[in-house]
């Protein structure tokens, strides 16, 4: 599969893995016992587990800790418009696309308003440097390369991504943890996405301090969701 | 499903208006034949259709591949041959048809 490139000091680029994000951005739509009950429930439960035989991670813990099986998403509701946000990792894009139309029909679309990006995977994760910790928050980045940036000399460009490699470099030694990139421009307005763990908020909004001073966002415009960590079975509950 | 469609919604970004009438031909010239590359391999171009009137881009384009691999690919080249660097865009994919 073809790719960009765009390896940094702190980023490489991911040439084994074929991984593809299955992004979601979900509201809860209100319905009776009728419209998505138990049977869905479980339908639903059934696709994940087979997903799961297929070779799908099911959360962005997933992504960092392989073992960690539990489908996990990110609880947003306290700030955003949506109520949840949550990446899967399935192995090509044909399987992402036909994973995303086979939770729908098991009554995902009967309990979630969705939107769904789908995006191959082009740099590999990297985490955090410190102290094993838990890492209960999730900030989920979606950019595009603005105007700015596509009218900008390749010094200008090569310049400015040193200087975010100072911000990501930073990030990493708050023990923050990064999925790398996924890209979702061929099928997106949001031309990419990264994902990280975090311990707080707090110590998200500090990071992007550091990326305003570095000029990160004269050359991209951005999205970004927070929201911590939960079980997606919290979102299917029935009762 | 045995199609992917693919609607590629665009505008130029602003220095486009800067280039001379001579490079956005040859720049266009390099990215037609880019499409044609998808033709010879599958794809079907449903054509492009004028859309400022109603919509945030200008143009939209649709076009129909054997599958979303292809559609990936398709737009690869066109950023590889840097279409995106002169033109804002937002892509969609679909799966059909639906009967």
């Amino acid at each position: 599969m073809s790719l960009i490139p765009g390896a940094t000091q702190v980023f490489s680029v991911d040439q084994l893995s074929t991984g593809c994000a299955v992004i979601f951005l979900a509201k809860r739509v209100p319905a009776s016992p009728k419209v998505f009950g138990e049977a869905q429930r479980l339908a639903i439960g059934q696709v994940l587990a087979e997903l799961a035989d297929e070779g799908w991670q099911l959360s962005v813990r997933a992504m960092f800790d392989p073992s960690v099986a539990e489908p996990m998403v990110f609880d947003t509701g306290f700030a955003h418009n949506i109520d949840l946000a949550g990446v899967f990792e399935a192995p090509s894009v044909t399987a992402a696309l036909e994973g995303t139309v086979r939770l729908e029909a098991a009554g995902w679309n009967r309990r979630f308003d969705t939107e769904w990006l789908i995006g191959p995977r082009e740099l590999s994760t990297v985490k955090g440097i410190g102290d094993p910790v838990d890492r209960p928050w999730g900030f989920v980045a979606f950019w595009e390369w603005n105007d700015a940036r596509t009218a900008a000399s390749p010094e200008e460009r090569r310049r400015n991504d040193a200087d975010c490699d100072i911000a990501f470099q930073a990030d990493l030694d708050a023990n923050i943890n990064m999925t790398g990139r996924h890209r979702t421009d061929w099928m997106h307005g949001w031309q990419h996405l990264s994902i990280w763990e975090a311990t707080s908020p707090e110590l998200i909004d500090h990071a992007m301090y550091e990326h305003e001073r570095v000029l990160d966002f004269r050359f991209t415009t951005s999205r970004h969701y927070v929201g911590r960590r939960r079980p997606l079975a919290d979102f299917l509950a029935t009762n | 499903m045995s199609e992917t469609i693919w609607i590629h919604y665009a505008r130029p970004r602003p220095h486009w208006y800067d280039l001379s009438d001579e490079r956005q031909t040859a720049l266009k010239a390099e990215w037609s034949a880019s499409a044609e590359r998808s033709k010879s391999v599958g794809a079907a171009r449903v054509g492009a259709y004028h859309i400022r009137g109603n919509h945030d881009f200008e143009t939209v384009e649709i076009w129909s591949f054997p599958n979303a691999e292809a559609a990936y690919e398709h737009w690869v080249r066109l950023t590889i041959a840097g279409y995106n660097e002169w033109f804002a865009y937002a892509n969609n994919i679909g799966f059909g048809p639906i009967e």
